[in-house]
């Protein structure tokens, strides 16, 4: 490679960045004026839960996806960001913002103890911690009378919030920002050196670290990164839901849904999460309301096993292989 | 060329999650007609067994109601969906049914912790809102439309287990110990709450006092914990399936009390009564219904009689004992509320809510400043006669006798608790 070809490659991947982050903010504003100009409050909600999805499973997706560590712990990050939100409020009566701050940080920190613990272990003994964790985190947190305890905590919540038509409307456009950054921040990982040695771990870790790929290092960012984002998915839910508990917070949907998103749009790849969210999500929230919630599931696990079956590269594989 | 692929596919992605979008928002024909009654009811999921047999009493009274001419003349509808007992579908459900089906009145999911996510939406929009065995859901959100249908009352750490203890008396040795164990969920630990705060007045001293997370499945190390603190008094609060696991180790210990049981949830399931047959006699536990002559409200055997012939074929509780005969008076409020103020109003509806007595199928109903139950009524029963797991004599008095309220007593207390196995 001769050294006067080095910078197009720099001045390319930043027009790419560009390019990303105007299309996003352009989607993101036609989406949101288009639920506007639909009126529906139910569009607010119904948009929300997709996009926390979005959210989940792009930060799945830095960990899972590029580095091949499968996290089942999913609900368990999320939480953290949930709770970190509900000790703000009760604490200092803050609102989604800072309470989104604070979990990023607090689930940031945890994903980074959680790494260095965890991350000497490989394979499906990595994801049995990663799930010890999501069951330790609720025992803590049904013991915890602060954050309601078993009980849940309640957030009183705004009725409106000025320059929007709702809370619903408010909560919605945070929850879209947050899935815009989300994305990016994984194709950003994708793109530079970070992710390339964390696919570099995916194929073959011992190889990567004779080459010199820092391994550890590497996994701990990822770490520090999936969890952090994952705690920001969770930190608006007791705001858009008003109450939370334990059970609720470290539902076994958001596990799955977090694995089965990547899996079906592509994992490794930083469209495939949105693809498999914005699908999956979708699916339910219209199957939740339209048939009956049997077969709601039925169609999921159905989803789930066909693809793992005949396109184990998700959506995005199947484009690339055609 | 990638690159170019990426971006198509980015943009297929995107069309098709706008057109599977809309296909959430049908075109629903919203005859004017009849009267649209919306609610969520987890039909899947942990609270799916009552929240299915909830959703047959309701519409048993649709039923009724509409046989009777509907409500101010127009056809009564239901609209539900399955919150799938996750309590974050819950708010996007409510918003689906307020804005998109348009339904004239709002009821609740089942239980606490589905009826708390759906309170926000509720209170935004101003509806007038009828909640389904709920506990102290608007102790923080004191919003004056609520009504809650539970016989638990407001102030359930002063209330709740006073009616337990009170059995105390009833014992021919007056007991000095006390053991609680409760499993770490909302009604359990405020249960456990009330029986702590009130035993000292019974003269009762504390001796074994732990909770337990929901996924213990072993109780024998806890029975023999409680076993050798030697309570004269046996306090459980706990859910399904522990309750069946505590009284199945109970039961192998052969663990005695002068007064046993408390407030576990499931031995007023008729699948928990086939399955533990003896186990359960002598124990005295919380209940809300027992077919005893004191409780023969007007309207209450011909809805078990409706209830019970479809039970079966709706794979539902097949007594409907417990929450079901409230379920259908939840909607009998609406019902009277809706006649007597003539109006889908929901500010009238609240008015009338607050001000008057409801005639329901499990008594006269009365909602005070919170919206709960202006009087309490938790039944204490103690399960008798019972000889092995055949489900008919549920049906009829004598095996779940009444001990508390006095005004509604049907017997009187056997002691001990033994070991039947």
């Amino acid at each position: 490679m001769s050294a006067t070809a080095l910078p197009a490659p720099a001045v390319a991947g930043e027009r790419r960045h560009l390019s990303y982050w105007l299309g996003a903010t352009a989607v993101a504003v036609a989406l949101a004026v288009a639920l506007r100009l639909l009126g529906n409050e139910y569009g607010w909600y119904a948009g929300y839960f997709v996009l926390q999805y979005v959210v989940l499973a792009a930060a799945w997706n830095i960990l899972g996806g590029y580095a091949g560590y499968v996290n089942f712990g999913a609900a368990g990050f999320m939480a953290a960001g949930s709770y970190t939100a509900i000790v703000l409020y009760e604490s200092m009566g803050l609102g989604v913002i800072p309470g989104i701050l604070g979990g990023a940080v607090v689930a940031g920190l945890l994903g980074l103890g959680t790494g260095y613990l965890t991350l000497r272990l490989r394979g499906v003994y990595f994801s049995i911690a990663t799930l010890c964790l999501a069951v330790v985190l609720q025992t803590l947190i049904v013991n915890w009378d602060y954050v309601g305890g078993s009980r849940g905590a309640y957030i009183i919540r705004p009725m409106t919030v000025p320059g929007f038509a709702s809370y619903g409307e408010y909560i919605f456009i945070v929850m879209l920002v947050l899935a815009v950054l989300a994305v990016g921040i994984g194709r950003t990982v994708e793109m530079s050196r970070l992710g390339t040695g964390l696919q570099a771990i995916r194929d073959n870790e011992r190889a990567a670290e004779a080459v010199g790929v820092p391994t550890l290092r590497l996994k701990l960012i990822a770490c520090t990164l999936s969890g952090a984002l994952m705690g920001v998915a969770g930190a608006p839910l007791p705001f858009y839901a008003g109450y939370i508990n334990p059970e609720g917070a470290f539902n076994l949907a958001y596990a799955v849904n977090s694995i089965a998103m990547p899996l079906i749009g592509g994992a490794g790849t930083w469209l495939g999460p949105v693809i498999g969210a914005v699908l999956l999500a979708t699916l339910q929230q219209a199957a939740t309301v339209t048939i009956s919630s049997a077969l709601n599931l039925w169609i999921v696990g159905w989803m789930l096993v066909i693809f793992v079956a005949l396109f184990p590269r998700g959506i995005i594989g199947w484009f690339r292989n055609r | 060329m990638t690159e170019m692929t990426r971006r198509g596919l980015g943009r297929a992605a995107m069309a098709g999650a706008i057109s599977t979008a809309a296909g959430a928002f049908p075109a629903l024909a919203q005859g004017s007609n009849p009267i649209r009654i919306g609610y969520a009811m987890s039909l899947s999921g942990g609270l799916a067994a009552n929240g299915r047999s909830s959703l047959l009493a309701h519409r048993i009274w649709a039923e009724d109601v509409n046989a009777r001419g509907g409500l101010m003349g127009r056809p009564v509808q239901i609209v539900s969906y399955d919150d799938q007992s996750n309590p974050a579908n819950v708010p996007s459900l409510y918003t689906k049914l307020i804005d998109v089906d348009k339904v004239d009145i709002v009821t609740s999911p089942y239980a606490t912790a589905m009826i708390a996510p759906s309170m926000p939406v509720i209170m935004q929009r101003g509806m007038t809102y009828v909640s389904l065995f709920g506990a102290g859901v608007n102790e923080k959100l004191r919003y004056d439309r609520y009504f809650s249908m539970n016989v638990t009352g407001d102030d359930i750490k002063g209330t709740y287990a006073r009616g337990f203890l009170e059995c105390t008396k009833m014992l021919p040795t007056p007991p000095r110990t006390i053991s609680i164990l409760a499993v770490d969920n909302d009604f359990a630990q405020r249960a456990a709450e009330s029986v702590r705060s009130m035993s000292r007045e019974y003269g009762l001293r504390i001796v074994y006092d732990r909770s337990y997370p929901p996924t213990t499945v072993d109780f024998t190390p806890t029975i023999r914990a409680i076993q050798a603190a030697r309570p004269d008094v046996v306090f459980f609060a706990s859910y399904p399936p522990d309750s069946n696991g505590i009284l199945r180790a109970v039961s192998e210990l052969k663990l005695t009390a002068a007064l046993f049981g408390g407030g576990m949830v499931g031995p007023q399931i008729a699948a928990v009564q086939a399955q533990l047959g003896p186990i359960l006699n002598n124990l005295v536990n919380w209940d809300v219904y027992s077919p005893e002559p004191t409780m023969k409200f007007p309207g209450v055997e011909a809805f078990q009689e409706k209830y019970r012939a479809r039970a079966p074929q709706e794979q539902t509780d097949v007594l409907g004992n417990y929450l079901q005969p409230y379920a259908y008076a939840q909607m009998q409020v609406v019902e009277q509320a809706v006649n007597r103020a003539r109006s889908l109003d929901q500010a009238a509806l609240a008015a009338d809510m607050k001000a008057n007595p409801f005639s329901t199928i499990v008594g006269d109903v009365k909602f005070g400043n919170l919206g709960e139950w202006a009087t309490p009524r938790n039944l204490f029963v103690q399960f008798q006669n019972i000889t092995d797991g055949d489900l008919e004599k549920y049906k009829r008095p004598g095996t779940k006798v009444i001990l508390y309220p006095p005004e509604l007593k049907s017997g009187t207390l056997r002691t001990p608790y033994g070991a039947p196995a």
